[in-house]
């Protein structure tokens, strides 16, 4: 990843964060109201599933991969 | 344009048939002829149009177009097309005979009229798409269609049960859409219909044989069994509220086992059951919207998944490797492929002008509008684990991460041609939505998916996602363990099964020989006794020798067959078991009744 892929991002965020403040546009959902909710959702959402699978996986669901040879 | 009333599986059915008298080098061109004939034919069919056969007291409907099937028959030969032109350098004649009869079998079910025509669909299809899995010739891969095609035969079975039922309570084979839990003759059929759709728990047979099926007949399994079934839920159950829970159920479930697995096409397998989950979703909320929501992502997601497995596919083919653990840094030998697989990867994970952003949000938009906040939330979070599995997990580990100094064979043109034509579509349909839209099944409807709050929406889920992957993408590598799922449980009924059966046989078998040797023995002993010379030594040749070695060997196959070394032919039996409980289950309803 190299810088200005970063700035674009930061940019891009910025520009609907404006949008969201100071455009009123239609928001269907009563979370499209929350500036941002989106960026806690898809960060803390990804997060989520990235370390709960792997716990479940850990817990019972990973096996070795010769788990069925004598089975 | 002139129309022909003629059922498309028709065209399919010759062409498996005619297939084996064409010569080696043409086959693979002709192959096309039934899809682009059934494409036209189905573009001409109007609204309404029935064909009919009178059949024992039964009137069997092969054609019967509507509003919804219609767009379902379109989209299934425009991917046999796109998926033939993938297998245009394949020469195995038993791929592209099962690939006809499968496409046939799908496109039976779509247009069929009645529930016995959608039967004989059904099955045409679980047997054809089962040699496209043995096709690949492995142990495992045989091992595992078997069980692929064992767990068909009983979703079938639960299907013809519920069909039974219903055409003994109605008296009618017409197919009807039931109400929410009408009877029991409806949930025997949803629970056979949710074999193909692959809801949870009677979804492993699709993680389990998609990676193993071959590197073309993929393409063909991702587009049909799991969307055919959809079109049968949608016009059948549309509305059926445990189908809400069930979807959200699917699409989270998928994801986590993405994260999980290390199988390139697995990983596709299991976001195959997400995606499906939220048609599944939208037939629950069962409005117009939630419908044509369905219908539409169906259309998109065969588009863009047909992709993503023909990346998938490339890789395999110029590898001969599928595993994340094996696979890395061959993006500067494959970089028109992987961006082929990135448009794929785009539009399943809804970026703006890509053909899932104006799919998928309608179906998350209608759960919003029937007020189900929960649902539309874990559909969304559904939505992050596609793009972080399928977007960047699996291109970023195959592709780029650590250097596996693999070097790939050189890609035949006609796969890149056929990827190219599924990421035109795939794009195309992202940008003129409404192409689309005015032919779905309730045209009427309001939904323009360029909306500010949906672009909002879709910009900062993505980059976040990207941020959090980029953190832990050391996470997400693929690890050397198998992933197990229910296919554990399938397999244990199987051997239950053996060990059950196992017993009793060999008792027979044993009491048998037992009988024979003491109580004929003796009797032929005894007559042959009475007669003399020449006739007792013929006699006891015929008897004492031939026979029993009949009878011996026929018990000893059975024995064999059912013995644990042949566990996969010996789990015929399970099917055997299936059939007889629903028919027991039939049998004592009827008397009840």
């Amino acid at each position: 990843m190299k810088k200005w892929h970063w700035i674009t991002f930061l940019i891009l965020t910025l520009i609907t964060v404006l949008i969201q403040v100071l455009v009123d546009y239609k928001k269907p959902n009563e979370w499209d109201k929350i500036p941002l909710f989106y960026t806690f959702y898809g960060f803390i959402g990804c997060t989520l599933i990235i370390f709960i699978s792997k716990w479940l996986g850990k817990l019972m669901i990973q096996k070795d991969e010769k788990f069925y040879d004598d089975f | 344009m002139m129309t022909f009333n003629i059922p498309p599986f028709l065209f399919f059915l010759l062409g498996g048939l005619l297939l084996p008298l064409i010569p080696k080098r043409l086959r693979g061109g002709i192959f096309l002829i039934p899809p682009l004939l059934s494409l036209w034919i189905v573009f001409g069919l109007e609204q309404g149009t029935r064909v009919t056969l009178d059949f024992l007291h039964f009137e069997l409907i092969f054609l019967q177009v509507t509003n919804l099937n219609w767009i379902f028959g379109i989209i299934f030969s425009l991917i046999s097309v796109i998926a033939g032109v993938y297998a245009l350098h394949i020469d195995d004649l038993r791929q592209q005979v099962a690939a006809s009869f499968y496409a046939a079998g799908a496109l039976c079910v779509t247009f069929a009229g009645d529930f016995l025509v959608l039967y004989l669909g059904w099955e045409m299809m679980a047997v054809a798409s089962t040699f496209l899995i043995w096709a690949r010739g492995t142990t495992e891969a045989i091992a595992t269609g078997m069980r692929y095609f064992l767990f068909h035969i009983f979703g079938g079975v639960l299907l013809l049960g519920g069909i039974l039922l219903h055409v003994a309570d109605t008296g009618s084979l017409e197919l009807t859409s039931f109400a929410d839990g009408e009877s029991l003759a409806a949930w025997l059929i949803l629970a056979g219909v949710a074999v193909n759709v692959a809801i949870p728990p009677l979804h492993a047979w699709l993680s389990e044989s998609y990676p193993m099926a071959t590197v073309t007949g993929a393409i063909f399994m991702s587009a049909l069994t799991t969307k055919s079934a959809v079109y049968v839920l949608a016009s059948l159950f549309a509305g059926w509220q445990i189908l809400i829970f069930m979807g959200v159920l699917m699409a989270l479930y998928g994801v986590v086992y993405a994260v999980l697995a290390n199988d390139i096409r697995g990983i596709l397998a299991y976001h195959i059951i997400s995606q499906v989950g939220y048609m599944v979703a939208g037939v629950g909320i069962g409005t117009e919207m939630a419908v044509n929501g369905t219908t539409a992502h169906a259309f998109s997601h065969i588009l863009y998944k047909a992709l993503l497995f023909m990346g998938a596919g490339v890789v395999l083919h110029t590898t001969g490797k599928s595993k994340l653990t094996e696979l890395g840094g061959i993006y500067n030998k494959q970089k028109l492929v992987f961006w082929l697989y990135m448009i794929g990867a785009f539009s399943i994970s809804g970026f703006p002008l890509f053909n899932g952003f104006i799919s998928k949000s309608i179906i998350v938009a209608s759960a919003g509008y029937e007020s189900m906040d929960v649902a539309a939330l874990l559909l969304i979070l559904a939505s992050i684990g596609t793009f972080l599995h399928t977007g960047l997990k699996l291109p970023y580990w195959t592709w780029f991460g650590k250097e596996s100094g693999i070097t790939p064979d050189k890609t035949p043109a006609n796969m890149i041609w056929a990827m190219g034509a599924a990421a035109f579509l795939c794009t195309f349909f992202g940008i003129f939505p409404g192409v689309l839209y005015s032919k779905l099944p309730y045209p009427e409807m309001v939904y323009n998916p360029f909306q500010i709050y949906h672009l909002i929406e879709m910009t900062q889920l993505l980059i976040f996602t990207f941020i959090a992957f980029w953190i832990f993408r050391k996470k997400l590598d693929g690890e050397p363990y198998l992933a197990v799922d229910f296919e554990y449980f399938y397999r244990w009924a199987g051997k239950l099964v053996l060990i059950i059966a196992h017993k009793p046989i060999a008792i027979i078998d044993g009491w048998w020989s037992e009988m024979y040797s003491r109580l004929g023995m003796s009797i032929s002993r005894f007559s042959a006794s009475v007669v003399a010379g020449r006739a007792e030594k013929g006699f006891d040749n015929t008897v004492h020798n031939r026979l029993p070695a009949g009878i011996y060997s026929g018990g000893n196959f059975l024995i064999k067959f059912l013995r644990a070394d042949n566990r996969d032919m010996s789990s015929s039996i399970l099917y055997l078991l299936a059939i007889t409980i629903v028919f027991i289950i039939l049998a004592l309803i009827r008397i009840m009744a």
